[in-house]
């Protein structure tokens, strides 16, 4: 992996018209501003990680056949 | 004009297309840009959405608001202008995956990151809603 140390108010240029600045660094976080066209997606690895996984276990687990079975009736109000 | 999908679980499909979407991103982590909205039996809350390009490759999906009535979706400025939402929501479907493995109780729903369908084009996005559960139990 490519490492490069930065200072708050500097940046890395991607190809792409990509710009990612480090705006603040203060304790344990860093505060990250991403420039990107609108066509390039930018997520939480974290949240990324996590739908991922949860596509990827969907397919694996899926069953042959799903139950025909209806969502419970939602409780009347009152 | 119907749409000919081959798949492992059901042979090969006669769809209408306007069950066929294009997936211009694809579903994160998973192959292909180009799926199948398929019904299962009659009563049915699932469907399965399978990859028009890999006979091997669906999962179940479910629509969240029969599932959670208080299901909310969230969206960042940018991933409503990228998946080409209207501002009002007209006209755009909803799906969450579904992990359908084991018993009914262990069925949970990805409620963080829907699919939304609007005009035959459907985007994973992320749902920055509160609460909204990677995991969440469909049955429990």
């Amino acid at each position: 992996m490519l490492q490069i140390t930065r200072r708050a108010g500097e940046r890395i240029v991607l190809d792409g018209g990509i710009s990612i600045v480090v705006l603040d660094v203060t304790g344990g976080q860093v505060k990250v501003g991403v420039d990107a066209p609108r066509s390039v997606r930018v997520y939480r690895g974290e949240i990324w990680d996590a739908i991922e996984a949860e596509n990827r276990a969907a397919v694996a687990d899926a069953p042959d056949a799903l139950p025909a079975m209806p969502p419970r009736e939602q409780p009347a109000d009152g | 004009m119907p749409v000919t999908i081959e798949s492992r679980r059901f042979g090969r499909l006669e769809l209408p297309d306007t069950q066929v979407v294009d997936v211009p991103h694809g579903l994160v982590g998973l192959p292909g840009t180009r799926y199948a909205f398929v019904p299962t039996d009659a009563g049915s809350p699932f469907w399965w959405l399978q990859s028009a390009e890999d006979p091997d490759l669906a999962l179940p999906v479910c629509d969240p608001f029969q599932f959670f009535p208080d299901f909310a979706l969230e969206l960042s400025d940018d991933a409503t202008a990228e998946a080409g939402l209207p501002e009002d929501g007209a006209g755009v479907q909803v799906w969450v995956t579904v992990r359908a493995s084991g018993e009914l109780q262990d069925f949970a729903a990805n409620l963080r990151g829907p699919i939304v369908v609007v005009d035959g084009t459907a985007h994973q996005v992320v749902n920055e809603a509160p609460g909204a559960d990677v995991r969440a139990p469909l049955f429990a």
